[in-house]
C-alpha cells in the first residue's frame, strides 16, 4: 500500500508520471500483440499467464465443487443411495470406495489446482509485477514452465482418477494426506497411487520455480524508491508465501518420492515390517502441509488488506505489523506440523510443546484481524461487492480461527480429532475464508483485468447467497464433531441425520450463489458490457495497478514509476 | 475463583448426567449440539476445558469482532462519515491487541497443559484398604512411586472411610494429618480412631482428575485391553485373563435396529466399572484410530507400533465409538462398542470367554478353590 501511506498528494503526482507513461507506452504495445497460439501458449507476458491460471483454477474449482456436490448429495440421508448409481458395478462397496475417492481428489483439487493457482498463479502473476512497477516478472520464461507444469501435473491427477488403485475400484482414496500404509502396496497397489505421486511432483516443481520468480522479482525488480518497507502488502503476502513453497514442497517432494520407492523398488521407509515407519511420513508430509495452509490463507491476507484500505478510504492500520504479522505467521507455520497428529502416539512433552507452539499463531492472527478493523475504524467505507467479501472474510475467518484455538489444545483435540468438527474448523478459514479472498480479488480488479464491469447489484447477490450457503452447510458441522460424527464417512448412523440434512441444504443455497456468480459473468461480458475506467473504486485505490487503463497495456511501466523523488514515500 | 469454577463445572456435569441418566443412551441425538454425555471423571474434565473455558473465551472473541464489525460498518459507511480520517498508528491499541490476547492463551493453557499431562500419562495411583480397630490412629503406606510421583503434598493423598472409596466416603483434610510426604513412608494420623470394623481407604497417586470439586486420584490399570485395527474390524484380547482373543465386526443393517446400525457389533468389548483400563492398540494392515467420546479417547492403531491410552468409566452402560482414521473402502463400517459392567458380571464373562477358548474358569469357585489351595501351600 505505497500510496495509502502518503498523507499528501505528492505521491500521486510521482505516480501520475508512471501513468502518463504507460499510455503512452499502451498504444505502442497494442500493435505488437502476438497471435493467438504464441500469446497464448507460449505466453511470457505475467498478466496473460496469470489469466491462464485464473482459468485454470475457474475449471479446476468446478470439477471441485462438484465433487463436494456428490459428496453432500450422499450424505443429505443417512444411508447409501446416490454414489451406488455413480460406479460401474453399482456395489455398496464400489460406492464406498468412490466417496473415498471424491474426498481425496476434491481435496487435491480445491488446494492444489484452484487456491494455489488463482491466488498465487493468478493474482499474484496479475499484480505483484504492476504493483512494485515491474514490467514483468523476473524470469518469464520460466513463469510459462511454471504454468504448463500444472497443466501437465493436472493431466497426470486426472489419469489417476480413472486408473486402477484397488482391486477393480479406480482412483487412489485414501485422503489427501496420503498417508501409507493405505497409500502403499498395503492399501493400494493399483498405478492410480504413483500416477499421484508424480502429479503432485510437478504441481510441486512448479510452484517452486514459480515462488523462485516471485522471490527474485520481488527483491530484484522494485520501482525505484520502493523499499520493502513501502511495498503493498499483497507483494508482501506473496513474498513470505513464496518463501514458504519453496522451503515446504522439498520436504513433501522428498516424502512422496520415499512412497513411490516403496512402492516400486522394494524400499520399506514407510513400511513397518521391514523398520520403515508410518509415522514418519506423517512427520513429513505435515511439514509441508502445515505451512501449505498458510500458502493458501497468505495472499488472502494481503488482497483484504488492500480492499478494506480502498473502501475506507484510508490506509492501511499498522501497515509494517501487518507485514511482520504474516512474516510472524508464516515463520511459525513451519514449528507446529505435530498439532495435525495429537493421536498418533506423540510423546507427551512433544504434545505440550506443540500445543503451545500452536496458540502461538494465534498472536499475529489477531493483530492482522484488528488491524482490519481499525483500518475500516474512523473511515467513510463504501460497501461495493469486494468490500462485502472482504468483511465477510474477516467474520468467518474469525470464526474458524477461534475454532482452530480449540483444536489446537491436544487435552480437547483427543476428543474431536478426525471429527466433523474439523471438517468445519478448515472449511471456515479456507472454503470461507481462502476462498472468500479469492472472490473478494476477483470483484475488486475484474475491472483492471478485463476492462469491463459487471453489474454491482448481481456481485453482491451473489455474496448474499453464498455466504448463507457456505454458513449453513459449514456451521451444523460443528455440532456434528462435537456429537463424535468422524470424517471421511459415506454413511453414519441415524442420530447424525439432522445435521447432515441441513449442511446438503446449505451446498443447495451455495450452488445457487454459484450460478447467480455465472450469470453475473456472462452479464458483464455480454450483455452490461461497460467499458470500466482505470479507476473505478476512487480515492482510496492507491496502488499502481490503479494507474494503469483497464485492462492494463501488454506492457506497461516501459519507464519505471519513481518513489525515491518528493514525498512519494512518506508513511508514516 | 476456584468455587466459580467448582460451580460452574458442577453444573455443566450434572447437566451432562442428568442427560445420560434420562434414557440410557450415550450415544449422539440427532439435532443436538454438544459433546457426548460424559462417563469419566476425565470426561468430565475434557467437557469442563471445552464447555466451561473454551468455549465461553471464543464466544466472546467471535460476538467481540462482529460487533466490532456492525459498528463500523453502521457508524462509519460513507452516509454516516463522508470524511475520512487519515490516521494509521495507535501504539496503545496495538500493545493491547497484542497483550490480551498472550493472557487469554496463558489462561487457556493453564488449563491445557493439566489436562493434557492427565490424559496421556497412564495413572499410577495406588489404593491401600484398612481396618480400623476402634484404637488404631496411624495408617502408614508405602510411598513407593518413581522419584517424580511420589506423594508429596496433602493433595497426593485422599482418605476415605466406609465401604466404597466413593465421594461421600472422602475424610475431610482436617480430621487427619500426613507424616513423611515425599519420603519412603507416608503415615495417615486420624485425629480419632476410626471405629473397629470401619474401612479405611487410602489412595495415593499424582494424577487428580475430574472436573471442579469432585476430583478424585486416578489409580494404575487394573487390567489391560489389546485392541487390533484391521480392514475392516477390529480384534480384542484381555492378556490378563489368558490372553483370550476375539474378533468384533460391524452388526449389518438387518441384524440390529435403525438407531444402533452403524455403532453395534456382533462381540462387544466387556469391562468392568470403576477400575482404570489400560488401552494397548496396534493395527495389521494400514493405519485405524480407536476412539470412544463418552471417555473422551482416541489414539491411532499404527502398523509396527503399540500406542497406549487410558479410561476409568464411572457407571454401567453401552459405549459406542467409530474408526477415526481413513482406512478404506469400509472405514465407515468398522464401530466399537463397550459394554461397562460391574465386576461380577465382568468375571463371569471373562469365564465364559475363557470356557470358548478352552481355558479354566478363573473366578466363581475356581477362585475359592485357588485361595483355599493358596492358604494349604502357606501354611
Amino acid at each position: 500500500m505505497a500510496h495509502s501511506h502518503t498523507h499528501d498528494g505528492h505521491a500521486h503526482d510521482a505516480l501520475k508520471a508512471g501513468h502518463d507513461h504507460a499510455h503512452g507506452r499502451a498504444d505502442h504495445a497494442h500493435d505488437h500483440k502476438p497471435s493467438f497460439f504464441v500469446r497464448w501458449l507460449f505466453s511470457t507476458n505475467h498478466k496473460d499467464i496469470g489469466t491462464l491460471y485464473l482459468i485454470f483454477a475457474i475449471m479446476a474449482g468446478i470439477i471441485g465443487g462438484a465433487m463436494s456436490g456428490l459428496m453432500r448429495w450422499e450424505l443429505a440421508e443417512p444411508g447409501i443411495q446416490v454414489l451406488n448409481a455413480f460406479v460401474p458395478t453399482g456395489t455398496e462397496a464400489e460406492a464406498e470406495h468412490f466417496y473415498n475417492v471424491l474426498i481425496t481428489y476434491h481435496g487435491l483439487i480445491m488446494i492444489f489446482f484452484m487456491v494455489m493457482p488463482a491466488l498465487i498463479g493468478g493474482f499474484g502473476n496479475w499484480f505483484v509485477p504492476i504493483m512494485i512497477g515491474a514490467p514483468d516478472m523476473a524470469f518469464p520464461r520460466m513463469n510459462n514452465i511454471s504454468f504448463w507444469l500444472y497443466g501437465a501435473s493436472g493431466i497426470l491427477l486426472t489419469l489417476s482418477i480413472f486408473a486402477p488403485a484397488y482391486q477393480t475400484y479406480t482412483g487412489f482414496a485414501g485422503g489427501w494426506v496420503l498417508y501409507p500404509p493405505l497409500s502403499s502396496n498395503t492399501g493400494h497397489p493399483g498405478p492410480a497411487m504413483d500416477l499421484l505421486i508424480l502429479s503432485l511432483h510437478l504441481a510441486g516443481a512448479s510452484s517452486i520455480l514459480g515462488a523462485i520468480n516471485f522471490i527474485t522479482t520481488i527483491f530484484n525488480m522494485r520501482a525505484p524508491g520502493m523499499t520493502l518497507h513501502k511495498m503493498p502488502l499483497f507483494a508482501w503476502a506473496v513474498l513470505v508465501t513464496a518463501f514458504l513453497l519453496v522451503l515446504s514442497l522439498p520436504v513433501l517432494a522428498g516424502a512422496i518420492t520415499m512412497l513411490l520407492t516403496d512402492r516400486n523398488f522394494n524400499t520399506a521407509f514407510f513400511d513397518p515390517s521391514a523398520g520403515g515407519d508410518p509415522i514418519l511420513f506423517q512427520h513429513l508430509f505435515w511439514f509441508f502441509g502445515h505451512p501449505e495452509v498458510y500458502i493458501l490463507i497468505l495472499p488472502a491476507f494481503g488482497i483484504i488488506s488492500h480492499i478494506v484500505s480502498t473502501f475506507s478510504k484510508k490506509p492501511i492500520f499498522g501497515y509494517l505489523g501487518m507485514a511482520y504479522a504474516m512474516v510472524a505467521i508464516g515463520f511459525v507455520g513451519f514449528i507446529v506440523w505435530a498439532h495435525h497428529m495429537y493421536t498418533v502416539g506423540l510423546s507427551v512433552d512433544m504434545k505440550a510443546y506443540f500445543v503451545a507452539a500452536t496458540m502461538v499463531i494465534a498472536v499475529p492472527t489477531g493483530i492482522k484481524i484488528f488491524s482490519w478493523i481499525a483500518t475500516m475504524w474512523g473511515g467513510s467505507i463504501e460497501f461495493k461487492t469486494p468490500m462485502l467479501w472482504a468483511v465477510g472474510f474477516i467474520f468467518l475467518f474469525t470464526v474458524g480461527g477461534v475454532t482452530g484455538v480449540v483444536l489446537a489444545n491436544a487435552g480437547v483435540d483427543h476428543y474431536l480429532h478426525d471429527t466433523y468438527y474439523v471438517v468445519a474448523h478448515f472449511h471456515y478459514v479456507l472454503s470461507l475464508g481462502a476462498v472468500f479472498g479469492i472472490f473478494a480479488a476477483w470483484y475488486y480488479w475484474f475491472a483492471k483485468m478485463t476492462g469491463k464491469m459487471y453489474r454491482e447489484w448481481l456481485g453482491k447477490l451473489h455474496f448474499w447467497v453464498m455466504f448463507a450457503g457456505v454458513n449453513l452447510i459449514f456451521f451444523p458441522q460443528h455440532f456434528l464433531g462435537l456429537q463424535g460424527m468422524p470424517r471421511r464417512y459415506i454413511d453414519y448412523p441415524l442420530a447424525f441425520a439432522e445435521w447432515n440434512y441441513w449442511s446438503s441444504v446449505g451446498y443447495a443455497v451455495t450452488l445457487v450463489g454459484m450460478v447467480i456468480f455465472a450469470i453475473t459473468m456472462f452479464d458483464a461480458f455480454f450483455i452490461y458490457r461497460k467499458k470500466a475506467p482505470a479507476n473505478p473504486w476512487g480515492e482510496g485505490a492507491t496502488t499502481l495497478e490503479w494507474t494503469l487503463p483497464s485492462p492494463p497495456p501488454f506492457h506497461q511501466f516501459n519507464e519505471l514509476p519513481r518513489f525515491d523523488k518528493g514525498d512519494a514515500h512518506a508513511f508514516h | 475463583m476456584k468455587r466459580l469454577i467448582g460451580g460452574i463445572a458442577g453444573g455443566l456435569v450434572a447437566l451432562g448426567a442428568a442427560f445420560a441418566q434420562d434414557s440410557g443412551w450415550n450415544g449422539p441425538k440427532d439435532g443436538d449440539v454438544g459433546m457426548l454425555p460424559a462417563a469419566s471423571k476425565l470426561a468430565e474434565e475434557v467437557h469442563f476445558f471445552h464447555n466451561g473455558v473454551l468455549m465461553p473465551i471464543i464466544t466472546i472473541i467471535s460476538v467481540f469482532v462482529l460487533a466490532l464489525l456492525l459498528y463500523v460498518v453502521f457508524r462509519y459507511n460513507v452516509k454516516s462519515n463522508p470524511v475520512p480520517r487519515k490516521f494509521s498508528h495507535n501504539t496503545l491499541v496495538e500493545v493491547i491487541w497484542t497483550g490480551v490476547p498472550i493472557l487469554i492463551l496463558l489462561v487457556i493453557a493453564f488449563f491445557s497443559f493439566d489436562l493434557l499431562y492427565k490424559e496421556d500419562v497412564i495413572p499410577d495411583g495406588k489404593q491401600i484398604v484398612a481396618r480400623g480397630d476402634g484404637a488404631t490412629t496411624d495408617f502408614p503406606f508405602a510411598n513407593d512411586f518413581p522419584a517424580s510421583r511420589t506423594a508429596a503434598a496433602p493433595k497426593h493423598v485422599q482418605v476415605f472411610k466406609g465401604t466404597a472409596a466413593g465421594a461421600e466416603g472422602l475424610v475431610h483434610g482436617r480430621d487427619y494429618t500426613l507424616e513423611g510426604l515425599g519420603s519412603a513412608t507416608v503415615t495417615v494420623k486420624f485425629a480419632a480412631a476410626p471405629a473397629a470394623g470401619e474401612t479405611v481407604v487410602i489412595r495415593a497417586g499424582r494424577s487428580l482428575v475430574g472436573a471442579g470439586a469432585a476430583k478424585e486420584i486416578a489409580l494404575a490399570p487394573t487390567m489391560t485391553l489389546k485392541a487390533v485395527g484391521y480392514q475392516w474390524g477390529w480384534s480384542y484380547a484381555y492378556p490378563d485373563f489368558g490372553d483370550f482373543e476375539f474378533v468384533s465386526n460391524m452388526l449389518p443393517e438387518d441384524k440390529t435396529t435403525p438407531e444402533l446400525y452403524r455403532f453395534d457389533v456382533d462381540n462387544r468389548v466387556v469391562v468392568p466399572v470403576g477400575e482404570t483400563i489400560r488401552i494397548v492398540t496396534t493395527a495389521r494392515d494400514v493405519i485405524h484410530a480407536f476412539a470412544l467420546p463418552n471417555f473422551a479417547i482416541k489414539i491411532d492403531a499404527v502398523p509396527g507400533r503399540i500406542n497406549e491410552t487410558w479410561f476409568k468409566a464411572d457407571r454401567e452402560g453401552v459405549f459406542f465409538g467409530q474408526c477415526s482414521e481413513i482406512c478404506g473402502v469400509r472405514h465407515s463400517a468398522m464401530p466399537i462398542a463397550v459394554e461397562v459392567v460391574s465386576r461380577p458380571k465382568f468375571e463371569a464373562w471373562v469365564d465364559s470367554q475363557r470356557a470358548q477358548a478352552g481355558l479354566e474358569p478363573m473366578f466363581g469357585a475356581a477362585r475359592e478353590k485357588f485361595a483355599a489351595a493358596d492358604a494349604a501351600a502357606a501354611q
